[in-house]
């Protein structure tokens, strides 16, 4: 049971990771000047598409034979991809970076991401039908990890490879900081959880107090209620 | 220029309003962030308005936010409170997502359109549905409005007169959490599909169904209505909605119907569970029709008219509408394009409008179906390279580009449309959809299942003339406007071709467009007519789960992610290459 959890969670949150990708893609693409970069970011975006419909596709195999309580907690519904993060709720990382950190940031998670599907791949097997994809997405990976390199030296040729290191570390460390607050913050979620309810308790019993009839419409005219009032 | 913004708890979108009265522009977040159902504070569609129309925020008079933010949160948290400590779980969550709920929507716009917020006001969730639904009428006088979504910020179903725009009583409601709308989507999530996406699948579901199985006898129990007090009952205790956040329909309900289905499993007529899962839904679409059925009859009973607004999530309940329309009172029923909360900054916009000076004497004027403005940008230049590389012309000028279009429906293949401005509700009426011929099984099922990969069960809807129209179909005049926005389904002719053909579903209904003169399927089946083709199966041009394609972009993003080949455009017909 443990097992299908673990398993189900590690195609659920893979498969948002490259959704969103995707729409970040599909973000810069929209957002460029240049109808070479349009056409590098729109073939990008494509296969992060096709990345994410493995894994949903990996997810819902898998999801078959879970239980239906287990099932239901790994429905996908867009929206989540800012809940969870994936997309910040502050927009787009294009509107809110600069383009060169943001091909820095590409060339940085592509061959993170890389690194983490070895891991998938591990778990589904080399050999199996699933493996042979996850090597494709890995093959992808690494083109586009070329790709950003390449378009980051034509267009900012006074920097050298050794400050894309830079770069790189700097987003290795990001990135694992980013694990580490989120262990943390999960955590302290659990710390504070007990508190919250006791909390939610004590309003909860105040708000049973609450008399919202006062607010109640029948017989008025809605076109003459203060525009002012959020209640 | 007036603003009306919806958001955080249904789709989230953004209208604007000029100091005429007419609909200037309006772009829904899932179009733009191309995440469906986007429900996040509207940024990129109000920057849209802006950045399209050039304004700046010193040029907005007013803008409305669609609902009273602390109202709605407020009756949520106390109804949950009743039930502590089962509750506990919502009211947790609710209290800590207090910043994220629409109460929050004041601080969101100073921090993305500083200066906007001093400009902030609210009208009533339900005000708006009906303001949307009114600007939509001819008439805008004398006139009752029926919205019933699942929740607004106080009730979850009303009942009011508009004696003029100015001048809207509300005489009933049906308050929180007794929802006709909550509990359809409790039996969506039930059998397994998502809420607020999955109700279509229920309703073509509903069609498999038998009414006098036992399954659907016992949904049809589940709600009631009180001829006494005039009230809609129910049993809350076979629903969760009010009390859980993750789980609508409680384990009672799966005590009375068995156990609920697998998301993940796949529905396919003739499979073990299918029967059983078409029943449950014959059941919720049943109880649907004859609660509708007693609320605009009551509708009728307190305000005496004959013409009806119906606005809100449930009128997307599209099957229910035909037996609306032979109510003996119903003169008329309108049901705006955009019905759901989507919809709502529409009237929130116009809400602002009638408040202001500029509003004179019932000045406001019907919008077209299509209203976003045209995209200024260039979408030519942008796309140069991603057409070069991907795709061929095939013909460039527009007049033989759909003529060429209609050749190859004519031959049985799959077209995709990107032309001119995007839909305002969430039917693709021609604009942004996949078409083919709506007599050819072969191309329907393409359609259906290689390119959309649609659950078998989902029918597509057939768009014509009026002409051709009742020729094959059972037209009602009272809801005439609705089949412009395919709002509603019809029944075939008795003994008629109609029922055998693939866009026909297996109770001989037909969820039908007609055609509006002027528009580009209206050109199109010009040049198809004398082809002999007079029918076109007309769906989305999307990905399944994706939002209907926006833009170019967008539509040559479908041609890349499936089969189709074909997309015409504003820069002509394309193929993509093989
Ligand atoms: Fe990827
Ligand atoms: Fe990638
Ligand atoms: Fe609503």
């Amino acid at each position: 049971m443990k097992k299908i959890n673990s398993e189900l969670t590690i195609f659920f949150e893979t498969a948002h990771a490259e959704l969103a990708s995707a729409l970040e893609m599909l973000a810069v693409c929209k957002e460029t000047d240049s109808p070479k970069q349009a056409f590098g970011y729109f073939m990008h975006a494509k296969d992060e598409y096709s990345h994410a419909k493995s894994f949903f596709n990996m997810l819902s195999l898998r999801g078959k034979s879970a239980s239906i309580e287990t099932a239901r907690d790994f429905r996908f519904t867009p929206p989540s991809l800012i809940t969870k993060g994936y997309i910040s709720q502050k927009g787009f990382l294009i509107e809110t970076m600069q383009l060169k950190d943001f091909i820095a940031f590409v060339y940085t998670n592509e061959l993170l991401a890389k690194s983490s599907f070895e891991k998938i791949l591990t778990l589904v097997g080399r050999s199996t039908e699933e493996g042979k994809r996850i090597s494709g997405i890995m093959a992808d990976e690494l083109r586009h990890h070329g790709m950003a390199k390449k378009h980051f030296l034509i267009h900012y040729p006074a920097l050298q490879p050794w400050q894309l290191m830079i770069y790189r570390t700097k987003e290795t460390l990001n990135n694992k900081g980013r694990k580490i607050y989120d262990a943390n913050l999960k955590f302290l979620d659990r710390l504070l959880t007990p508190l919250y309810r006791i909390m939610a308790f004590l309003a909860g019993t105040i708000s049973k107090k609450l008399n919202l009839n006062e607010f109640k419409r029948k017989g008025k005219n809605l076109m003459n209620i203060s525009t002012k009032s959020i209640l | 220029m007036f603003i009306g913004v919806t958001g955080y708890n249904h789709e989230s979108s953004a209208a604007l309003v000029d100091r005429n009265g007419v609909l200037v522009d309006f772009y829904r977040e899932e179009s733009l962030s191309r995440i469906k159902g986007d429900k996040s504070f509207p940024k990129m569609s109000i920057r849209k308005i802006l950045c399209t129309n050039n304004l700046k925020v010193k040029d907005i008079e007013r803008v409305a936010f669609y609902e009273r933010p602390l109202s709605a949160f407020l009756h949520i948290v106390k109804e949950a409170s009743m039930h502590m400590p089962k509750s506990l779980d919502l009211l947790t969550h609710q209290f800590r997502n207090f910043n994220r709920s629409s109460v929050s929507c004041y601080l969101d716009f100073a921090k993305f359109f500083k200066g906007l917020e001093s400009k902030l006001i609210y009208s009533d969730h339900h005000l708006s549905h009906t303001l949307t639904a009114l600007a939509y009428s001819d008439s805008k006088e004398d006139i009752s409005s029926v919205v019933i979504d699942g929740f607004g910020d106080r009730s979850t179903a009303s009942i009011s007169q508009i004696v003029d725009p100015t001048e809207i009583n509300e005489l009933w409601e049906c308050p929180y959490p007794v929802s006709l709308g909550l509990f359809y989507s409790s039996i969506t999530d039930y059998l397994g599909f998502a809420i607020n996406e999955g109700e279509y699948k229920v309703m073509g579901l509903a069609s498999f169904g038998d009414s006098n199985s036992k399954s659907a006898k016992l949904v049809r129990g589940l709600m009631d209505w009180d001829s006494n007090s005039n009230k809609i009952i129910s049993d809350m205790s076979y629903f969760d909605y009010h009390l859980s956040i993750s789980k609508s329909y409680s384990s009672k309900l799966e005590e009375l119907l068995g156990p609920a289905r697998n998301p993940f499993v796949q529905l396919i007529p003739g499979n073990n569970d299918f029967q059983r899962c078409a029943d449950i839904a014959r059941g919720a679409q049943d109880l649907m029709i004859y609660l509708l059925g007693k609320i605009f009859t009551h509708a009728h009973k307190i305000t005496h008219s004959r013409r009806f607004l119906f606005s809100g999530g449930v009128s997307m309940n599209s099957a229910s509408i035909d037996s609306l329309a032979q109510l003996p009172f119903v003169d008329k029923i309108i049901i705006p394009p955009s019905p759901g909360d989507a919809g709502c900054a529409i009237g929130a916009a116009f809400y602002c409008y009638i408040k202001s000076s500029s509003y004179h004497h019932l000045k406001i004027e019907k919008p077209s179906l299509f209203p976003s403005q045209k995209e200024k940008r260039n979408d030519e230049f942008l796309t140069e390279q991603i057409i070069s590389n991907e795709f061929s012309y095939l013909e460039r000028d527009e007049d033989y580009a759909f003529l060429k279009a209609a050749e190859l429906i004519s031959e049985g293949k799959v077209i995709g449309t990107v032309l001119s401005r995007s839909e305002t509700g969430p039917r693709a009426l021609g604009n942004r959809s996949l078409i083919c011929d709506g007599k050819n099984m072969n191309a329907v099922k393409n359609l259906n299942t290689v390119i959309k990969n649609r659950s078998s069960f989902r029918p597509t809807a057939p768009a014509m003339r009026y002409e051709i129209a009742e020729k094959y179909y059972k037209l009602r005049p009272e809801i005439y406007d609705c089949y412009k926005s395919m709002s509603a389904t019809c029944k075939c002719l008795k003994d008629n071709v109609s029922s055998e053909f693939p866009t026909t579903h297996v109770d001989s209904t037909a969820r039908i467009q007609i055609v509006e003169k002027n528009s580009y399927l209206y050109k199109l089946l010009s040049k198809l007519e004398p082809m002999g083709i007079e029918i076109l199966a007309n769906s989305s041009l999307n990905v399944s789960g994706d939002p209907t394609a926006f833009d170019l972009i967008d539509g040559l993003m479908v041609c890349l992610r499936t089969d189709l080949r074909y997309l015409l455009t504003d820069l002509g017909l394309l193929i993509r290459k093989t």
